[in-house]
């Protein structure tokens, strides 16, 4: 039934706003920030294809242990991406389940301050 | 002229059509008043040509310019253009199918188009053709352009038909500029300046702008496309340094960028180098001052500011709108420090009548026998 498909998922976003979005199994993260107008600039600037690190996420650890293992490809560009964690992986490869729901999580920060110059990533 | 009224028509007998134009309301029937205001008031031009350069309009506009949290800036009067028209402009769209070209002034729906297709004083019509194809193998936070991990192949032929096709459109300053391709061994470099040498065995004449890729450092690439018989190398940096990070793909970088101008007059001393910042990103003056400073060090000739404009949901959303006479300040701080020229202003871009500005500097510049 369509209640079964829906999953409820709370983003912090880098103004440390909670955003509740809905959307359903089978979604990726990035079509949930775009398609239900999320207030998160910035954001999968690359539509999906997996040429860039905009759609960056940081997920809450029981949640991260449980998603599909990360491929070469998406390794590639998560590496290039600012503030990376133990938990990070790219919106737009992460797809909704079920267990997902009432999951929280963060968009990192673009850059550490506009003021400081220092980028602590691999890329740096 | 005449007014077409929408709504309900009552004809004499009672027919009754909704939603018809009525001309019924015949202006012989309306109040000496009315007809006054017809008469007198605005016609279609005004509604289409707006008032837009008036600059108290711009002076007196109290909308927020500076972003808030959460919010999203509304558009100022001084970033509204108008409608391109002109023998120029139409001239060089007819031709443009027949030639197959592709310009990113339409692809980008560029609002200066009218202006540069249209020329100057020195009648430089100026357009920017794109190579390479309309797909990216980087996502950028603040460009729209199409992006894809494995873009189409390069069509091999398109150094040759793009030369010869703009041999023919008659322009008198051509910019060729590409998408990012670090699917391609060289990036593209081989193919961008085979387009150049062709362009210029037809017509020697035309003066050749290239906006180059970073080709991800590769000076040999740079090397390639300087020594191809280009007029001006140009490549932006885009942002502040403290920014890099934030707005461009993680593979590019500042130092990166200035080592891609420094290395093109290295190789080709004759060469005059280019870049571009957008503004409205949330630096700092301190930063853009400084980072003015950086270029000019690095010999970088000619320098354009202009407004950045959030093109899609998916885009950084503006930070702040930089006034018209912000933008002025920065031209005089540009012309201070020894730029040969800054073109400064909220809409404008990399090549925004580069022929004009080129050619008018040059002339000024042997006037007073400078170079």
């Amino acid at each position: 039934s369509s209640e079964e498909d829906k999953v409820t998922v709370y983003f912090i976003n880098r103004d440390g706003d909670k955003l509740t979005a809905e959307g359903k199994v089978g979604d990726s993260l990035l079509d949930v920030v775009v398609d239900k107008n999320l207030d998160i600039d910035g954001f999968g600037a690359c539509e999906g294809t997996l040429a860039c690190s905009t759609c960056h996420l940081i997920f809450e650890d029981h949640i991260f242990q449980k998603l599909d293992a990360i491929t070469d490809e998406e390794m590639d560009m998560l590496d290039l991406a600012y503030g990376l964690t133990e938990t990070s992986r790219l919106g737009c490869q992460i797809c909704l389940k079920k267990f997902m729901n009432n999951m929280t999580v963060r968009v990192p920060e673009a850059v550490a301050d506009a003021r400081q110059s220092i980028d602590m990533s691999k890329n740096s | 002229g005449g007014v077409c009224v929408w709504g309900s028509a009552r004809r004499p007998g009672g027919r009754y059509f909704p939603g018809a134009p009525s001309t019924y309301r015949a202006s012989s029937s309306l109040p000496d008043e009315k007809k006054e205001f017809l008469q007198n008031g605005p016609e279609l031009e005004d509604f289409v040509s707006g008032d837009f350069s008036d600059k108290s309009m711009w002076t007196e506009y109290k909308g927020n310019l500076k972003r808030q949290k959460g919010e999203r800036l509304r558009l100022p009067p001084w970033l509204k253009t108008e409608i391109p028209v002109g023998k120029n402009y139409n001239k060089l769209k007819s031709t443009l199918r027949s030639l197959n070209l592709h310009t990113v002034c339409e692809e980008a729906r560029c609002p200066n188009i009218g202006e540069c297709w249209g020329g100057g004083e020195y009648a430089t019509a100026t357009a920017t053709i794109m190579l390479m194809g309309d797909t990216c193998t980087r996502g950028c936070r603040f460009c729209s352009v199409k992006t894809a991990k494995n873009p189409p192949p390069l069509d091999l032929n398109e150094p040759y038909n793009t030369a010869k096709a703009i041999a023919e459109w008659g322009l008198d300053y051509v910019v060729l500029t590409s998408v990012d391709r670090d699917d391609i061994l060289d990036g593209g470099a081989e193919h961008f300046a085979k387009t150049v040498s062709h362009l210029k065995e037809r017509n020697s004449k035309i003066l050749v702008e290239c906006l180059t890729p970073d080709f991800r450092g590769d000076l040999k690439a740079v090397e390639k496309v300087a020594l191809s018989g280009l007029d001006v190398y140009a490549h932006n940096v885009e942002t502040v340094p403290e920014l890099q990070r934030k707005i461009r793909d993680p593979r590019a970088n500042f130092k990166q960028s200035l080592q891609v101008l420094k290395h093109a007059k290295k190789v080709q001393p004759d060469v005059i180098s280019k870049t571009s910042i957008m503004l409205g990103l949330g630096e700092t003056d301190e930063q853009v001052y400084s980072t003015m400073k950086l270029l000019r060090e690095a010999d970088v000739d000619c320098l354009t500011l202009g407004q950045y404009m959030q093109p899609t949901k998916r885009h950084l959303k503006v930070e702040e709108y930089v006034t018209p006479d912000k933008f002025k300040h920065w031209e005089k701080v540009g012309n201070q420090l020894g730029f040969h020229y800054t073109a400064s202003g909220p809409l404008v871009r990399s090549s925004y009548k580069a022929g004009e500005f080129f050619l008018k500097n040059l002339v000024e510049k042997r006037k007073t026998k400078v170079i």
